[in-house]
């Protein structure tokens, strides 16, 4: 077997690219005066977060590199290096970002690594790099399992999953409206990914996709950008603090204290770990169905539109 | 890419976007025109509770607001802002203003600058609504 294949870190090649691209979008902002918004001590956070997740990934990331070698170890299969092969590992590495993605805002517990991406009132190129510091602490790793025993090295994974974040960086804007509508049938776009951003009931729980946007058609998650409702960034509750240890941790502290509060059964103390955001056990708080479901009652008018359809 | 150019790229590429986005005058706190704007940006973080009533600051940075369920404050968060309940929460007078300590990790303390009789009157008010 290909024990020794090594591809670049694409994501650390791409760090100039990042940084030209903000400077870009700001100047296209300030000269044009429309297409998104930019503030010092957001754009600040979201770049301090940024940084910590790349020191985060070499800090911890043979964790997760060591559990895809030991599966590695196991497998019988190799399906080699061809650039079919890595187009494939490319398209199914996609479909798992789709699910580690959905559980990440449908398990509190991947919620609480996720949550920092959301947490910008923001959405520019900077919002992007607003990433996790904690990934590793929710073994979504083990999503990625199936495609290593299948004989995708893990090196192809993670250069696969390169290219799945670099992808994700440029539709982080409000630059950009709409693309030809090819791509938007098809790829994740600037539109697309607007919605997912939003915290309106609408949008919540919308458009996980990474790089193709048919999953969320296929698996029933998908709501459009509308032209009369402009998605509201950021968390249903926006935090009060820029401090980026505070955005980085504050979920999981609150699992913690809610997870320890005393009289509770052991099951309340695991569902606030792995029941959706928002669930609480004497049902004080909502979780995204719930809001939605009291907009409906406030706005009657919206059942049946996108983002009110069926039940998912 | 060599460990050290990746630092000093990524250190100074935040530094710099940091100090250009300050220069073009992009770290101003947002001002709350009104009232109104108040009472809108409570409703945007408690859609289902109400301000019976929000108190401008005069220099509109922050807005006092009461509820059924007990006062808030609403401030801003950069260009944007959020609001809390002030449940638990410990006020103390500062220099120029008042400072509110919440038992809440996701916004531990509020800074607002407000006139000394001002700030005298929002501790008054607080103390019979909180």
């Amino acid at each position: 077997m290909s024990d020794q294949l090594t591809y670049p870190d694409v994501v650390q090649m791409a760090v100039p690219f990042f940084i030209a691209a903000i400077l870009i979008e700001l100047l296209w902002i300030v000269i044009k005066g429309r297409g998104g918004r930019y503030e010092t001590r957001d754009a600040l956070t979201s770049l301090i977060m940024g940084a910590g997740n790349v020191i985060s990934g070499i800090l911890l990331g043979f964790i997760a590199y060591g559990f895809f070698m030991l599966l590695w170890e196991i497998t019988p299969l190799d399906l080699g290096t061809a650039w079919y092969v890595v187009l494939l590992c490319f398209v199914l590495d996609d479909l798992r970002y789709y699910w580690v993605h959905r559980f990440g805002h449908r398990i509190r517990w991947v919620w609480a690594s996720h949550v920092n991406h959301h947490s910008s009132q923001h959405y520019n190129l900077t919002t992007a790099l607003r990433q996790t510091w904690t990934g590793t602490f929710t073994f979504m790793m083990i999503v990625r399992a199936p495609l290593i025993l299948l004989g995708f090295h893990p090196a192809m994974v993670l250069f696969c999953g390169g290219l799945n974040l670099i992808y994700q960086f440029w539709i982080h804007t409000e630059a950009i409206g709409r693309m030809p509508r090819w791509i938007e049938a098809v790829m994740n776009t600037p539109s697309h990914h607007r919605v997912h951003h939003g915290r309106n009931p609408r949008y919540l729980d919308a458009n996980y996709a990474g790089v193709f946007i048919i999953w969320d058609k296929v698996f029933g998650t998908f709501v459009p950008e509308l032209d009369e409702e402009k998605p509201d960034y950021g968390l249903v509750h926006n935090l009060g603090t820029f401090n980026p240890i505070r955005v980085a941790f504050h979920e999981w502290m609150g699992i913690f204290r809610d997870a320890t509060q005393p009289g509770l059964t052991w099951r309340e103390r695991l569902n606030y770990c792995i029941q959706p955001p928002g669930w609480s056990h004497d049902g004080s708080r909502d979780t995204s169905e719930a809001i939605k479901r009291k907009h409906l009652a406030r706005n009657p008018q919206d059942a049946g539109t996108p983002g009110f359809s069926e039940p998912r | 890419m060599p460990l050290h150019i990746l630092g000093i790229l990524v250190i100074g590429g935040i530094a710099g976007i940091a100090v250009l986005l300050h220069l073009l005058g992009l770290s101003r706190p947002r001002r709350f025109e009104d009232e109104a704007a108040a009472r809108s940006a409570w409703a945007e973080e408690f859609p289902e509770i109400p301000a019976n009533r929000a108190v401008l600051c005069r220099n509109r940075a922050a807005a006092l607001i009461q509820t059924a369920q007990g006062p808030g404050v609403v401030w801003p968060m950069g260009a944007d802002s959020t609001a809390r309940f002030l449940h638990g929460a410990r006020i103390t007078r500062t220099r120029d203003g008042l400072l509110i300590r919440l038992p809440d990790y996701t916004a531990p303390r509020i800074r607002l600058v407000l006139e000394p009789d001002e700030a005298e009157a929002w501790l008054t008010d607080l103390e019979q609504t909180a």
